[in-house]
């Protein structure tokens, strides 16, 4: 203990030597840094070598057989991987902007006066929190087309049994998957939202003779409008990188309607043996998510460096 | 007026009744089949009431041996939870409380925790197959607590924020080591914040799929992989893959209910308190 005693280190600086001393603060972050170098960067760099290869697991030695940037110039130029590009970004866009909606709508009514609030909130959480992969495989058995419930109900008021999970509409049924799994995560934020406006403001605005439209227009959205921010940037990102129940609901089928990014990947990697081209898929895959991410970041670092000590 | 009121609460409870029923029934439905008899599962029309019964979950344990799926999630989750902890604290403190060029190290661990977890299992395989270390309970360990940490550091901070930077101050003028401000002070104070964190870390480890399918096989596999092995040429065991969901997702949502308070935090990593 005493080798980390003397206060002074505490700043990073070693008074008595002229060769650099890590500090405390070094020791402290050592263990972290270690874990994310080892396990989170090398395989990522060894991923990055190998982009460069025509390595193919069922070719032996093609490890060193250095390809420049042919395997991204291939992915970049095939159709499957635009497609996939583009199923992420319509299962992303629009799950999130149905969640939006969904998830400030419970969080007014959750904002009302009634019994038993809290019970219910509660029980609105369950299907954020449950098992993904489980959510997946219920909502493909709901979904089943001659034996699933949904269609129980939609044939029991008279229509004709839906294809859910057919070409047109499997893409529409996971997205309805991910706004049921994901509104509550909504829900939760927007309402500590509503929970944190001004008393005072609402009191003032009805003294003025504001209707309760005007008062949700002018007062509460804008108000919102920074959470509603937040919960759907953390949730686009989120949900880009979407694998469990998608796979386990559709597996990216039929075709390929329902093949995100994820997906994609994980069936180029785990099908094709040809790592050249699957570890440069997922390094185009990180690209991408973090060039959406950037606002976030930007916004959490900027964040915490105001509110540093 | 009172009256009024009392009436209005009492429609509103009565339409979050029929809200939460609407909106659960896919839960509901899961649970439904957990319990029913295997054979009416895919009876048209479905059955919503029935006699209670436990054939899935006697299925699950004699025939399939779930118990080894569940040992191995609580093995690797615990683990995994309890190391990530151990190196997010000081992480956490250090990044709150101690002077360091830290800024570099924030901005790369929130970058971390954006990578999407297929591009980190891709690389990670292959490194653990080249090193022979495919389906054994350390890899899973490591890749949990690797692609946790980012998420545990950051939250974990916005615990440690919230003690004055004077009590460490004052605990160096007498005489206290970094170390020991660190173990007797900071730890205790941040206690709350370490559960919560724990309580997140551990769902998400629980919960997790994608890692446990592409790096285990029969040695290692977790309890979500089990429900895979549920589906087999004779159709799918809906009975069986019930009461497993069951089992899977009841501890992570006792969880998250008993850690409320604190969910919102965390799904935000500290940004909305």
């Amino acid at each position: 203990m005493s080798m980390t005693g003397r206060g002074s280190q505490a700043d990073g600086t070693a008074p008595h030597s002229t060769s650099w001393r890590p500090g405390t603060a070094f020791w402290f972050l050592l263990p972290a840094a270690a874990v994310l170098i080892v396990i989170y960067a090398g395989p990522l760099l060894f991923a990055f070598h190998a982009s460069f290869t025509a390595w193919s697991l069922v070719q032996p030695g093609s490890d060193k057989d250095y390809v420049g940037l042919q395997n991204y110039e291939d992915v970049l130029g095939s159709g499957e991987y635009w497609n996939a590009v583009s199923v992420t970004l319509r299962y992303s866009l629009s799950a999130v902007a149905i969640e939006l909606v969904v998830g400030t709508a419970f969080a007014l009514l959750l904002n009302l006066e009634f019994f038993c609030r809290s019970m219910f909130r509660s029980l609105m959480v369950i299907p954020m929190v449950m098992t993904p992969a489980v959510t997946g495989i219920f909502w493909k058995l709901l979904y089943e087309q001659q034996s699933g419930v949904y269609n129980y109900f939609v044939t029991s008021v008279g229509l004709p049994r839906v294809a859910w999970l057919g070409v047109d509409m499997s893409l529409v049924s996971i997205i309805i998957m991910d706004v049921w799994q994901t509104s509550p995560f909504f829900m939760l934020v927007i309402l500590a939202g509503l929970q944190s406006i001004d008393e005072n403001v609402i009191a003032a605005a009805k003294v003025d003779g504001a209707s309760a439209s005007q008062m949700f227009r002018y007062i509460t959205l804008p108000f919102l409008a920074p959470y509603m921010a937040i919960a759907a940037s953390f949730r686009i990102i989120a949900s880009m990188g979407d694998f469990d129940k998608i796979f386990l609901a559709t597996a990216g089928g039929p075709g390929s309607v329902t093949t995100t990014m994820s997906i994609f990947a994980f069936k180029t990697g785990f099908n094709a043996f040809d790592i050249g081209r699957t570890t440069s898929i997922a390094l185009i895959f990180v690209l991408i998510v973090l060039s959406v991410s950037a606002p976030l970041l930007w916004f959490l670092f900027k964040s915490t460096a105001a509110e540093r000590h | 007026m009172y009256r009024y009121r009392t009436l209005r609460r009492s429609l509103v409870t009565l339409l979050w009744i029929g809200v939460s029923l609407f909106y659960l029934f896919p839960y509901t439905w899961m649970v439904m089949t957990g319990f029913r008899n295997p054979i009416d599962t895919l009876t048209m029309p479905p059955r919503f009431i029935f006699q209670p019964n436990l054939e899935g979950f006697r299925y699950i344990f004699t025939t399939t041996g779930f118990q080894h799926y569940l040992v191995n999630s609580i093995i690797v989750t615990v683990s995994a939870t309890v190391l990530i902890i151990a190196t997010a604290a000081p992480a956490a403190y250090a990044l709150t409380h101690l002077k360091t060029r830290g800024r570099a190290f924030l901005l790369v661990i929130l970058v971390a925790r954006m990578v999407p977890g297929v591009a980190v299992v891709i690389p990670f395989y292959l490194v653990a197959a080249k090193l022979g270390q495919l389906d054994t309970y350390h890899v899973l360990i490591l890749i949990f607590t690797a692609f946790n940490l980012p998420f545990a550091i950051w939250l974990l901070r916005s615990f440690f924020r919230e003690i004055h930077p004077e009590l460490r101050e004052a605990a160096i003028m007498d005489g206290c080591s970094e170390l020991r401000v660190f173990g007797r002070i900071m730890l205790p104070l941040a206690a709350g914040g370490l559960v919560a964190t724990g309580v997140f870390v551990f769902i998400a480890a629980w919960n997790e799929f994608l890692f446990a399918l592409v790096l285990t096989n029969s040695q290692a596999p977790t309890a979500p992989i089990a429900i895979l092995g549920f589906r087999t040429e004779y159709g799918t065991q809906w009975g069986a893959i019930g009461a497993a969901a069951l089992l899977i997702s009841t501890p992570v949502i006792v969880f998250a209910i008993v850690m409320q308070k604190y969910l919102v935090r965390g799904l935000t990593m500290g940004s909305i308190r």
